[in-house]
């Protein structure tokens, strides 16, 4: 009995000290295999047309074990902050061949193609082609047209184009009323920050994604600071005007009784004056970087 | 440690009796016949595609012998009876357990050899010479031996306390949870509160990790693989294959074998 129990123990012994073993083991293999960068592993066969023969009647579900390859990678690639997403294409393309109804897999994928360095690939070209593709196997589905719509004018500032793929969605059976008036407002203004507003306010309503949702609430509180800054600066115009000098502070136009109170950018933090007295988010607040990474790719 | 040796040369001499190593027959048809078609259809990647298809054979090949033979290890001598023939010899269970594991471990060695030559005649073959960066690939082989050991190792441990089938569900189901372990790291998503991703981080760290092993990408490309990748790889393999062999012969000297 007593000889069981201490087999037990020793068990338990080899196991926890093993495991502690492992641990230590593992975390240097880790940071060797980082450090060789296997990009290629990523994607077994580039060629999309031999993955579908390859497949046989799996195409579906290998699309799928495709898609979630990419998800994993783009994340993967945005928490180590590497920019190289060169492998992000070839998934996609993989994905989308083997399943061309995978409407995750252009949705999403465009958003990850199109945004700039280092928020995505920088490579609204094939944003485009994936949704395409997207549009050629599902015609019907308007929401292609949308992002088809919001990267011509949010990354190529094409709006008569981005118009055109609004109307063009407009027209589909279920699309969104608000698709003829954004297809109205592209076409007769171009870009005009109440319709970036818009564009964003319903991107970030309708999309389900946490990160895409994110990217949609720091351009909206960036397109606020930049109608708040607008007013600021009207109000050091007329403070320039009076005291003959530009403000040196926020404070000073509020002690000047131009201002009720300092305003305050969307995280709560007061705007600053500039050396040429005008109005710009504080360093000390969190959308200064932010403003930094989004204005710099823009 | 002789009657280990014992029991080992037995596993292997019966490994061979039961014709396992005539997959090296199909494997030296594969290579040929990829040495020849892969010639004429890949435009500068001959040597990279024969790489990948022979180490992907290798490591195939290798998981299926190591699967269905370690865990058929066990149980066939407890279904044949020829245990408890076995285990009326001085012969300590633990030392059966461990003999049968050498056993089918050079087994897979010397198939992995025997495929590993074939592959370096087929390289031969296509380049017309080796040069020193072809040694990658013997390193690229060399871990999925011990990938293989790993296999082998968990395989067993199933087989001493479920039927055949479920162990090979059970160690098939491990290895490809193995396969996608950095995943479960660093998943980062909403759905999960942070206690639940600690928990994932904590499990990944303690399911077999089978990445560990997977160089194929740098050999086929002809890429340096780190002597100390190597070396840490092997301790991991030795450990985890003590950590799992302990656990299966405490399972295996308490079984009712009436």
């Amino acid at each position: 009995m007593s000889g069981g129990r201490s087999a037990a123990w020793l068990l338990l012994l080899v196991v926890l000290a093993g495991f502690t073993g492992i641990w230590r083991l593992q975390r240097k293999i880790s940071m060797q295999r980082a450090e060789m960068h296997q990009e290629q592993d990523e994607i077994l066969v580039r060629s999309p047309k031999l993955m579908k023969l390859a497949t046989l009647e799996y195409g579906t579900l290998v699309a799928d074990i495709y898609w979630t390859r990419a998800v994993q990678y783009y994340g993967g690639k945005r928490l180590g902050q590497d920019t190289n997403l060169a492998s992000l294409w070839p998934l996609l393309d993989v994905a989308t061949t083997l399943d061309p109804n995978l409407m995750p897999a252009y949705r999403f994928g465009a958003t990850f193609l199109a945004q700039p360095e280092p928020r995505g690939a920088g490579r609204p070209d094939l944003a485009i082609q994936l949704l395409q593709r997207g549009i050629d196997a599902n015609p019907e589905y308007w929401r292609f047209y949308q992002d088809l719509g919001n990267i011509y004018y949010l990354n190529l500032k094409d709006y008569s184009k981005a118009g055109e793929a609004y109307l063009e969605g407009s027209r589909k059976l279920g699309a969104a009323a608000w698709m003829k008036v954004m297809a109205a407002r592209f076409l007769e203004k171009g870009e005009s920050r109440e319709t970036s507003v818009m564009l964003w306010s319903e991107l970030y309503d309708s999309s389900t994604d946490e990160a895409i949702k994110q990217n949609a609430r720091i351009n909206l509180e960036l397109l606020r600071t930049d109608e708040d800054i607008d007013h600021i600066n009207e109000i050091a115009e007329q403070f320039t005007a009076k005291a003959g000098h530009p403000p040196r502070s926020v404070r000073e136009m509020v002690q000047a009784g131009l201002m009720a109170g300092e305003p305050l950018d969307p995280r709560g933090v007061p705007y600053v004056i500039n050396r040429d007295g005008k109005a710009q988010i504080s360093e000390k607040s969190p959308l200064h970087k932010e403003e930094s990474i989004y204005r710099r790719a823009l | 440690m002789s009657r280990v040796l014992i029991v080992a040369r037995n596993t292997f001499r019966e490994a061979v009796r039961d014709r396992v190593l005539y997959n090296l027959v199909f494997f030296a048809l594969l290579l040929i016949a990829s040495a020849v078609v892969v010639g004429q259809i890949s435009m500068d990647i001959e040597s990279v595609v024969m790489v990948s298809l022979g180490l992907s054979a290798i490591s195939l090949i290798g998981l299926l012998i190591a699967v269905f033979t370690g865990v058929g290890l066990v149980s066939k001598e407890i279904d044949k009876r020829t245990l408890h023939a076995v285990l009326a010899k001085p012969l300590r269970r633990w030392e059966f357990l461990l003999g049968k594991f050498a056993g089918l471990v050079l087994t897979l060695t010397v198939n992995t050899a025997a495929m590993a030559a074939g592959l370096f005649l087929a390289i031969l073959y296509l380049k017309h010479s080796l040069v020193r960066g072809d040694a990658v690939v013997l390193a690229a082989v060399y871990l999925i031996l011990l990938k293989l050991a790993l296999v082998v190792a968990l395989a067993m441990l199933f087989s001493c306390f479920t039927s055949p089938l479920l162990a090979i569900l059970f160690t098939g189901g491990l290895y490809v949870a193995g396969l996608f372990v950095a995943q479960l790291r660093n998943l980062q998503t909403t759905q999960f509160n942070p206690q639940t991703q600690k928990l994932f981080t904590v499990l990944s760290y303690l399911l077999p990790n089978f990445e560990n092993y997977d160089v194929m990408g740098a050999a086929a490309h002809g890429r340096a693989i780190p002597a100390s990748l190597v070396l840490h790889d092997t301790l991991y393999t030795i450990l985890y294959c003590g950590i799992v062999l302990s656990a299966a012969a405490a399972i295996f000297s308490r079984k009712d074998l009436k």
